[in-house]
C-alpha cells in the first residue's frame, strides 16, 4: 500500500494504491500534470488559452484530451439544457478567481455551444469566447490518472483531486464528506466501489473571502452572477468527470434533482449546513 | 459503480454520532522522498546557517513568517538539490520536498506530510510536534485509516509561497556551494 500526493490544477492530488509501485504513481500523476498544462486557465500557453484568443478567428487542431473535455461539456450543456456552460471564463476573471490574459471586454462573448468541430480534432467558435474548463478539468483529469494506474497494472486505489475522487477495483471504500458547517468535521456517507465522487461547496471560498465559484449562466445583471450557498451538493457516478461537472448542475437547481442526472446515470447528495 | 449510502448519514446521524477531526495525512519519509524525486542519486546531507539576513529576503519573497530550517538540505555530486520545508497557513501544515536540477530549475515537488486543523493548533509548535519524525506506518493519529475525503476544492496556493522561498535560498545560497 502507498500514497502519494503533488500539488496539481490548483488543488493537492493524492493517489493511494494497493501495491508499492512509485513508478505507476509517477505516470499517473503525469497524466494529471498534462491535463492541467493543455487545460488550465493560469498557464497563458495552454490549449485552452489558445482556443480562448483564436478559435472565433481560425480552427485550430487540438489534443485528444482538450477535445474529449469539449465534447462532454458539451453533452451535459445540452442534457442540463444550459445551467452546465464552460463559457464563463470572464465572469471568474472579473471576480479576480482566474488571470486576465486577454482582453475580451468589448466583445459579446458565446458559450461552449458556439464551439463546433470540423473535424474530430479540429474546432472552431462562432463567436469570441472565455472558456473555464475549471468545472470539469479535474474530473477529467482524476479519471486520466485512473485508467493509468490501471494500464500500469494496479487492481486498486483512489485518486482524489482536492475532494473530487474516484475509487477502482474490488474494494468497497468508505468515503467521508466535509460538513459545509465545520469543514474540518467529516461525515461518513457510505462506501463506494468503482466509481466516482464531486463535491461543489463554498465553505473554502467564504472561509478564505473570495467570491463564489459557482457562476450563473443565465445571469442578466452582475447580481445574478454569483451563486451563493451553504450547503454541499455531492454526485455520484461512474466517471469523475460527470460528476465534477453535474454538482454545478445541481449547485444551480438548488440541490433538486435534475432529469439529466438519470442520463448520466448519476446520484445527488444534499449536505445541509 | 456500487454505492453502499450509510444509513446513520441518510438520517442526518453520522455527524452527531462521530465528528471525525483533525487529519493528518503522511504521504511519504524524507528518505522516501529522495528516491522519488531524485533516483539513482547518492545524496549528501548539506546542511546551512540561515543568517537573519537570508531569513528575512525568504520571508520577503515568499511572505511565509515561520523560520526556515537550514537542517533539511541534501545535495547530489552532479550538483542537483533536494530541500524539505515547510508552510504553515491559517489552517493548516503542509510538508513538501522541492528537487532542483544542476541548472536551478525546479525538477519535481512532493508533499510529506499534511496536517489540517484549526488555526490556533497549527500555531502551537507543541501541536505540531506530535507529527515529527513520525512516518507512514506508525499508528500516529486520530482515525489513521481515513483514506477519502470528499468536499469542496482544498487550495495549495500556500505550496506556491514555499517554491518561491526555496528559490530565494537556492539563488542566494545554494547556487554558489
Amino acid at each position: 500500500m502507498m500514497a502519494r500526493c503533488k500539488a496539481l490544477l490548483g488543488t493537492f492530488v493524492e493517489i493511494s494504491i494497493d501495491q508499492d509501485d512509485s513508478q505507476a504513481a509517477d505516470k499517473a500523476f503525469a497524466a494529471v500534470k498534462q491535463v492541467q498544462d493543455l487545460m488550465g486557465f493560469h498557464n497563458p500557453l495552454s490549449e485552452l488559452t489558445q482556443i480562448n484568443r483564436w478559435a472565433h478567428q481560425v480552427s485550430l487542431e487540438i489534443h485528444p484530451w482538450t477535445a474529449e473535455v469539449i465534447r462532454i461539456a458539451q453533452e451535459i450543456h445540452q442534457q442540463s439544457n444550459g445551467l452546465f456552460n464552460c463559457g464563463i471564463g470572464h465572469r471568474l476573471v472579473s471576480a479576480g478567481l482566474l488571470p486576465r490574459h486577454i482582453d475580451l471586454s468589448r466583445h459579446k462573448l458565446g458559450g461552449i455551444e458556439d464551439i463546433y468541430f470540423l473535424d474530430s480534432q479540429l474546432i472552431t467558435s462562432n463567436k469570441p469566447i472565455c472558456l473555464d474548463l475549471g468545472g470539469i478539468a479535474k474530473g477529467f483529469a482524476v479519471d486520466k490518472a485512473v485508467e493509468s494506474l490501471i494500464s500500469s497494472g494496479i487492481e486498486s486505489g483512489c485518486v482524489n483531486a482536492g475532494g473530487d475522487l474516484r475509487v477502482f477495483g474490488d474494494t468497497l471504500r468508505s468515503v467521508q464528506i466535509r460538513n459545509p458547517s465545520l469543514p474540518n468535521q467529516l461525515i461518513d456517507i457510505g462506501s463506494l466501489q468503482n466509481g466516482a465522487i464531486a463535491t461543489s461547496g463554498l465553505y473554502f471560498s467564504h472561509r478564505d473571502q473570495e467570491q463564489s465559484h459557482i457562476i450563473n449562466p443565465f445571469a442578466q445583471n452582475e447580481s445574478e452572477v454569483h451563486l451563493n450557498f451553504s450547503d454541499s451538493y455531492s454526485i455520484l457516478a461512474n466517471e469523475c468527470v460527470y460528476a465534477d461537472a453535474l454538482t454545478k448542475v445541481l449547485a444551480l437547481s438548488a440541490g433538486h434533482t435534475h432529469p439529466c442526472f438519470h442520463y448520466f446515470s448519476a446520484q445527488a447528495i444534499r449536505i445541509a449546513a | 459503480m456500487n454505492w453502499k449510502p450509510n444509513p446513520f448519514a441518510i438520517v442526518g446521524l453520522a455527524m452527531v454520532s462521530a465528528p471525525i477531526i483533525a487529519h493528518a495525512r503522511i504521504y511519504v519519509t524524507a528518505e522516501q522522498v529522495q528516491k522519488i524525486l531524485l533516483p539513482h542519486k547518492q545524496l549528501n546531507q548539506a546542511p546551512i546557517i540561515i543568517s537573519e539576513d537570508l531569513q528575512e529576503k525568504m520571508r520577503v519573497a515568499s511572505s511565509i513568517r515561520h523560520p526556515f530550517r537550514g537542517d533539511r538540505i541534501w545535495k547530489a555530486s552532479d550538483g542537483s538539490w533536494l530541500i524539505i520545508d515547510e508552510v504553515i497557513g491559517k489552517h493548516e501544515m503542509i510538508t513538501y520536498a522541492v528537487a532542483i536540477n544542476p541548472n536551478g530549475s525546479v525538477l519535481g515537488l512532493e508533499i510529506l506530510e499534511y496536517v489540517e486543523s484549526y488555526g490556533y493548533e497549527v500555531a502551537e509548535a507543541g501541536w505540531r510536534k506530535q507529527f515529527v519524525g513520525k512516518t507512514v506506518h506508525d499508528p500516529i493519529k486520530l482515525n489513521q485509516d481515513i483514506q477519502n475525503i470528499g468536499g469542496a476544492t482544498l487550495s495549495c496556493k500556500h505550496i506556491t509561497d514555499g517554491v518561491k522561498r526555496v528559490a530565494v535560498l537556492y539563488d542566494l545560497a545554494l547556487k554558489t556551494k
